[in-house]
């Protein structure tokens, strides 16, 4: 880009600014690159630069039957509630994108106002509303707030991308006779199927990290494993635990690249700015 | 396609309806239970119990306090990330990888980010080893269970949601107005401080009350963080909701720290808007 010339302030500067800025995206993966680094040690204390290569706090945290257990909720889980909230956000998405409606905004609107509110308040209400209910921390008031929590990430990716959406296909389907939903599945869907995949695949991570809003909601026979972590690291730090967040690290690599394989992590980057 | 309102109606029924059932309405019971007594009388005491207590004051003023912090810091630096990325990046690939290393930690629990920072902080990190070998401190320095270690995980967990909002308001610059001021003879450094940063600032703005709200409602960082030296306003919340089970007044503290906090923001951005409209004009 060449236009950008005008930008450009001296070689000193410039040199200057290149340094500065990749020092600060290092800085980004710094505290995930020392969880990775500290969870090859083959010594028992957290100690960095780690001493020694040994695999064994992997084997040993895959050998525990309760973090694969936790493992196995929280997936449960985020699958069940990014599951429901594809299928809610995108019908909400399709009738806002094609309805023409009034009151479209204001439903935008209502169906994004989970994202202005803080995770301990909608799991602290959620506690209480399902006390009153009788299904306080079980896994239904979990699957209620975690689809509460990701239906905005769906709705705002498929959202965008109905826009720069050939509509003429429609209409033409449409024309040739196919009924609404024949021209969902096969001309709408189609279209439509990188914010989907990449709404789920985020949706699914939300839902898999989350801890503010598990904490009040969750219980120990249904154990998830950020709350598994948090609840080990607020006693004690060592190797094994390293070993356990490391891996969630590693889930987070995989998704990424997924996410870029799909719609590219800059146009990602993009629609989740957006709102 | 063309929906018809009964099409319209089906598609948006149930999704509302969940929002409805599972949000709006628990938020209802539980801003309406801080407002009665357990006889079921309209009362405003839990509001005179926070009020009157001297360490709930001191703990909300301590969470703002912390908070505005955080975005003061996370603000330049996301700038600094976003503006090289938009700006200066020429390279496709670099810009994607940029654009991962912002996006991964968001991809991570924050209870891991957490747990970074103290195998960094702790006794024996990687700050206190290096700053020993350099001969920078004799003994260990306590970074942990502090309000700086607080500051410190919160503006690195916050950063990435300021980045993407200032690089897409960077993203929304008319390039040919840069061309226009260096035509007109101004050099870069004038550019960026005459025409790039006021153009930045409606996203510097959004990236704020994003990254201060967050803050003000931080959990895992600040407990994991301080280790039971301290507190801040979401771990009486906690407290209050968990341990004691005492809803009512677990709900008055949300609702305090909420109204607080929008409250600073509207201030905020009145401010701010302000402050943009007079350096246009």
């Amino acid at each position: 880009m060449s236009s950008l010339a005008f930008l450009k302030p001296g070689r000193i500067g410039m040199l200057f600014l290149h340094a500065v800025s990749w020092l600060a995206v290092t800085y980004m993966v710094v505290p995930l690159a020392v969880i990775v680094a500290a969870s090859f040690n083959a010594s028992n204390r957290l100690a960095f630069p780690p001493q020694g290569f040994s695999l064994k706090w992997y084997s040993q945290f895959l050998s525990d039957p309760t973090y694969v257990q936790s493992i196995l909720n929280s997936t449960q889980l985020a699958v069940s509630a990014t599951a429901i909230a594809l299928v809610l956000g995108t019908a909400a998405a399709l009738a806002i994108a094609r309805g023409n409606f009034r009151g479209a905004g204001a439903l935008t609107t209502l169906m994004m106002s989970p994202l202005v509110l803080p995770n301990i308040v909608i799991g602290a209400a959620l506690l209480q509303f399902a006390s009153m209910f009788g299904f306080a921390r079980s896994f239904s008031s979990l699957l209620a707030g975690h689809v509460i929590l990701v239906l905005p990430y769906v709705m705002r990716l498929v959202l965008a991308s109905f826009a720069g959406f050939n509509r003429s296909l429609e209409e033409a389907s449409q024309d040739l006779g196919a009924g609404p939903f024949t021209t969902f599945f096969r001309i709408t869907l189609p279209q439509i199927k990188p914010g989907i995949v990449s709404g789920g695949l985020f949706a699914f991570v939300v839902s898999w990290v989350n801890v503010e809003l598990s904490i009040f909601n969750s219980s120990p026979q249904f154990a998830l494993l950020p709350v598994k972590i948090l609840n080990y690291v607020e006693y004690t730090v060592d190797p094994l635990i390293a070993a356990v967040s490391a891996s969630t690290i590693y889930v987070a690599i995989v998704i990424v690249v997924l996410i870029d394989a799909f719609i590219g992590i800059d146009k990602f980057a993009n629609a989740r700015a957006e709102t | 396609m063309n929906l018809s309102r009964f099409n319209i109606f089906c598609l948006i029924v149930i999704p509302v309806a969940c929002l409805f059932a599972f949000c709006v309405a628990p938020l209802g019971v539980a801003a309406a239970s801080s407002f009665f007594t357990d006889q079921g009388d309209f009362s405003l005491q839990t509001y005179w119990k926070i009020l009157a207590d001297e360490e709930y004051r001191s703990t909300l003023w301590a969470t703002l306090v912390i908070s505005v912090v955080v975005t003061a810091i996370a603000a330049p630096f996301g700038f600094l990330i976003a503006y090289y990325n938009v700006m200066v990046v020429k390279s496709k690939l670099a810009r994607r990888l940029i654009y991962m290393a912002v996006i991964l930690p968001l991809f991570t629990s924050n209870i891991v980010r957490a747990f970074g920072f103290m195998v960094l902080l702790g006794r024996n990190g990687i700050v206190n080893n290096t700053l020993m070998w350099l001969g920078a401190v004799e003994t260990p320095v306590r970074f942990l269970y502090s309000d700086v270690a607080v500051v410190i995980g919160l503006s690195y967990i916050f950063v990435p949601f300021m980045v993407l909002s200032i690089a897409s308001a960077l993203q929304g610059i008319d390039r040919s107005l840069l061309q226009a001021s260096s035509d007109l003879g101004g050099g870069p450094w004038t550019t960026f401080r005459r025409v790039v940063l006021p153009l930045s600032l409606p996203g510097v703005l959004a990236g704020s009350i994003i990254v201060f709200t967050l803050s003000v409602s931080a959990f895992v960082t600040p407990s994991v963080m301080l280790g039971g030296r301290g507190k801040v306003m979401s771990m009486i919340i906690y407290e209050q909701y968990v341990s004691f089970m005492n809803f009512p007044f677990g709900a008055a503290l949300a609702i305090t720290l909420m109204f607080t906090a929008f409250v600073v923001v509207a201030l905020y951005s009145y401010v701010f808007e302000r402050k943009l409209a007079w350096s246009r004009a």
